[in-house]
């Protein structure tokens, strides 16, 4: 029941905000030596934007590819765990942005760094039933990370987004598979009016990205698939090893991993961080090939989908910044300024 | 001292013309402008439809704002400037994701929808227009 | 024909001061019109413009009224941004000439001081549209740095053309007891000062003022009635406005509504901008000085620099411009600046001006904006 038909990604959009700092800096202000640095550098979202301007630029690049009409979107859902407001859609204001017709279903989602693969998850449901005709699926992020906390090396700003509907002619890639994997898994969590979150540091691993990554893709084994029919595998990517190590786990090669691999250029986008692989190998891609795709959330999930690029890639790839132009889009800032940009300078 | 614009009803009245440019034109002599109007503040004609200007202007000139306003303070300086659009419309906007040196009149620039300030912690964001140099495509 | 006259005039140094409240100004600014007293004061104008935001205090008219001890005589608040004080005098001028009244006090008054440093860099920007230009952050003093380096660019001019404009100022404020800044400055110094808006320096700017001025208009027929050392004639008044946001007008450095407004006032007494000696002009911005005194035709566009530099605005030559400093080095208390400017201009007519004294000046002019010349109001003032 996990397999689908007749439902495609007809547009993807990726956004990645222009200020990088590398790692590096950060490690000059705490102390870290050169090789305990989980990745080289990370993008930073300036002061004007947020997940809201995130996810409406990469939502913009996504109907742009798509190239249909926005008041036919049915619905937009917005995955991340930096909304704006705590209360008060991050959705409709993408969706006024967009100029999206006000016959709309949204809401925001939150699953930590797989909010973004959940909305991919409703809107799919939502195109399967008939419910809409086109939904928007976006995972943004502008994440937080505590000052010299581990994660304040990966913690990065993006988004991706996804224009889902039925299949025909233009489809960038069908979807043919959608899943899911839960458990209670305490491995990281933000309380409410908490400024950072908390990790469990070690236990991040093997019980939870590794745990639920796994599990979920051993679904897509028992359900009759091999894992050498994947010409790709997108996996969250919250530093720069945890993609490989996973993938070897499985028995699946590195080099159908590295495509989409942007983490050490840009960090964990978070909600963003999966869709940025997949973006990033849909810009790539030759019609025919398949991709795998296990995002990873903490608290804790993986959304795992099967993709089969489509002739429409072809054309639409170039309707938009390719995730690539959009790494090399930066300006390097220095810690102080970074403060600044995160608005981490308190009175 | 509250901007208007964080008045919820302020907010929410005119967001069509800032996320959007979506202008009111005169269909006599084709001036803009930012509110909904019924008279030509140009011309006086009552022949007045809405519009959407073009996602992309031409830089015409630029300042930076080094003594901000209120609720601007943390974003000091920050990049002002004319920009003209195809038709000729004049439009003031903020300019974003570039360095004042990088800007040359004449330049094109493309929309985007940006963070433009926020009521302290609790308040409204005030998201609208800005533009920004082109991303350089291969 | 109704003429109008000043029959007496009051203003405070422009200054932080601090312990006084807009009661306590007005009520010392009007105590200084010892010569017209006893009061019969048909209507009153208070010119103010921000009032409201800073002071959370409005309807002026009734609250001066009653801290003057004339509660049952008609008063108004005037607001018309930095032209509050020459649209109060204007009001004035046509109540007289109505008939409708013969006496009329004219107070203008501004407490810039309880702004913070943001909040004075917002009030300016109210003039301008708020739904299209404040909300974005934008502030009048950025429009004006793009207006000065179009300028620039367009008479392939060096920046000090512009920027002595606020040297000749300081040095005519110098002389004036009752300016804000009484120092004298060099290009150096201006060109050096930091920048608020490339290319506009600080210098270049004002900065926060209180201040409060008045004066008594009549009638001739009151002129008889009241006590009064010396009487000047308001000859001429006039307004004009233009297209909100300059980069909209035709030409953002042709301030039309000055034009306009300064040729009305200069033909109800006939006369011709020559025979103006003495000029208050509105240079809250250096590039406005320059603006200003092109588009009434003073100087060759492009050439008000050049025409500073040989002295023709200076003593000696064709019209001294604000002999007093000017808003930039007398002071720019909003609203009450187009009251000083006509207070200043009585005292220049009345030989009362010290050592800021321009002699043989049969007229004065004035010239004040709101926004960037969004409003404008011109006064001609006689020697009588």
């Amino acid at each position: 029941m996990s397999k689908l038909s007749g439902i495609s990604i007809l547009g993807y959009g990726a956004y990645i905000p222009m200020f990088r700092i590398k790692a590096a800096e950060i490690s000059r202000v705490w102390g870290l030596s050169e090789s305990e640095l989980p990745v080289v550098e990370k993008s930073v979202n300036s002061l004007d934007e947020d997940t809201a301007t995130i996810a409406a630029e990469a939502a913009s690049y996504a109907v742009a590819r798509a190239g249909i009409d926005p008041s036919k979107i049915g619905a937009v859902y917005v995955g991340s765990e930096s909304h704006p407001y705590a209360v008060k859609p991050t959705g409709t204001i993408v969706a006024e942005v967009l100029g999206v017709n006000s016959r709309l279903l949204s809401a925001d989602l939150e699953f930590a760094c797989k909010a973004g693969t959940e909305a991919m998850e409703l809107v799919t449901g939502l195109v399967a039933s008939g419910m809409i005709e086109y939904g928007l699926a976006i995972g943004a992020d502008t994440a937080q990370g505590k000052p010299r906390d581990a994660l304040e090396y990966t913690a990065a700003s993006g988004g991706v987004a996804v224009v889902i509907g039925r299949s025909g002619e233009g489809a960038i890639a069908d979807l043919e598979y959608a899943s899911s994997y839960v458990t209670d898994t305490p491995d990281f969590w933000r309380r409410g009016h908490e400024r950072y979150p908390m990790h469990g540091s070690r236990f991040t691993g093997a019980p939870a990205y590794f745990h639920h990554i796994i599990s979920a893709v051993r679904m897509v084994q028992e359900d009759g698939y091999s894992l050498e029919e994947f010409d790709y595998a997108v996996f969250h990517q919250p530093n720069s090893k945890f993609p490989f190590a996973v993938a070897k786990m499985l028995g699946i090669p590195a080099k159908k991993v590295e495509p989409g691999v942007v983490v050490n250029v840009i960090g964990n986008t978070y909600a963003a961080s999966s869709m940025m692989g997949l973006a990033k190998v849909l810009d790539q891609a030759k019609p025919g090939e398949k991709i795998l795709m296990a995002s990873y959330g903490s608290g804790a999930g993986s959304d795992v989908f099967i993709f089969r690029v489509k002739e429409g890639v072809l054309a639409k790839r170039n309707r938009a910044p390719l995730v690539s132009e959009l790494i090399e889009r930066k300006r390097y800032i220095d810690y102080a300024l970074y403060l600044k940009a995160r608005g981490k300078i308190r009175e | 001292m509250l901007h208007a614009i964080f008045r919820p009803p302020v907010n929410w009245r005119h967001r069509r013309f800032r996320y959007g440019l979506v202008v009111w034109r005169c269909l006599n002599c084709g001036a803009v402008h930012q509110y909904a109007t019924r008279i030509c503040r140009r011309c006086r004609s009552n022949r007045v439809a809405e519009d959407r200007l073009p996602d992309r202007a031409r830089l015409v000139t630029l300042t930076v704002v080094k003594n901000p306003p209120v609720s601007f303070e943390k974003q000091a300086p920050y990049i002002v400037g004319l920009v003209e659009f195809e038709d000729g419309t004049k439009m003031l906007t903020g300019i974003t994701d570039c360095e004042p040196e990088e800007l040359k009149p004449g330049m094109e620039l493309e929309r985007v929808v940006r963070k433009i300030a926020e009521d302290g912690e609790s308040g409204l964001i005030v998201y609208g227009y800005k533009f920004r140099p082109v991303i350089k495509r291969r | 024909m109704r003429r109008v006259y000043a029959a007496g005039v009051g203003l405070l140094k422009v200054d932080e001061r601090w312990e006084q409240s807009i009661d306590s100004m007005v009520t010392q600014v009007v105590d200084g019109l010892t010569e017209v007293r006893p009061w019969k004061i048909d209507s009153i104008y208070v010119a103010n413009a921000v009032g409201e935001v800073l002071q959370s205090q409005a309807n002026l008219g009734a609250i001066v009224a009653e801290d003057l001890g004339l509660v049952g005589v008609p008063a108004v608040r005037v607001e018309a941004g930095g032209a509050s004080g020459a649209a109060a005098l204007l009001a004035g001028y046509q109540a007289i000439l109505s008939g409708l009244a013969d006496t009329v006090l004219v107070i203008g008054v501004e407490k810039l001081s309880d702004a913070t440093p943001e909040e004075a860099v917002f009030l300016p920007t109210l003039s301008e549209r708020y739904d299209y230009v404040g909300f974005q952050g934008v502030t009048e003093a950025a429009i004006a740095a793009m207006m000065y380096r179009m300028y620039l660019e367009r008479y392939e001019l060096p920046q000090e053309m512009v920027a002595q404009f606020p040297v000749l100022m300081h040095e005519h404020a110098s002389k004036a007891p009752h300016a804000q800044y009484q120092f004298k400055t060099t290009l150096e110094n201006v060109l050096s000062s930091p920048i608020v808006s490339p290319p506009l320096r600080r210098l270049e700017t004002t900065a926060p003022a209180d201040g409060a001025a008045a004066i008594l208009l009549c009638s001739s027929d009151a002129l008889s009635t009241i006590q009064h050392e010396q009487v000047v004639e308001l000859a001429g008044a006039a307004s004009s406005t233009d297209v909100v946001f300059p980069m909209e007008r035709e030409d953002p450095l042709k301030l039309n509504a000055a034009a306009r407004a300064y040729y009305e006032a200069l033909a109800r007494p006939g006369i011709s901008r020559d025979d103006v000696k003495v000029l208050e002009i509105h240079d809250s911005y250096s590039i406005l000085a320059s603006l200003i005194l092109e588009s009434i035709g003073y100087s060759e566009l492009g050439a008000s620099g050049l025409d500073v530099k040989k002295g023709i605005y200076d003593y000696g030559g064709k019209v001294v411009i604000n002999s007093f400093g000017g808003l930039k080095a007398r002071g720019h208390p909003l609203g009450a600046t187009g009251v000083y400017q006509a207070v200043e201009i009585f005292l220049q007519l009345t030989g009362r001006a010290g050592a800021c004294q321009v002699d043989g000046a049969r007229y004065g002019a004035m010239v004040s904006l709101s926004g960037l010349g969004s409003s404008a109001y011109a006064l001609i003032m006689k020697e009588r």
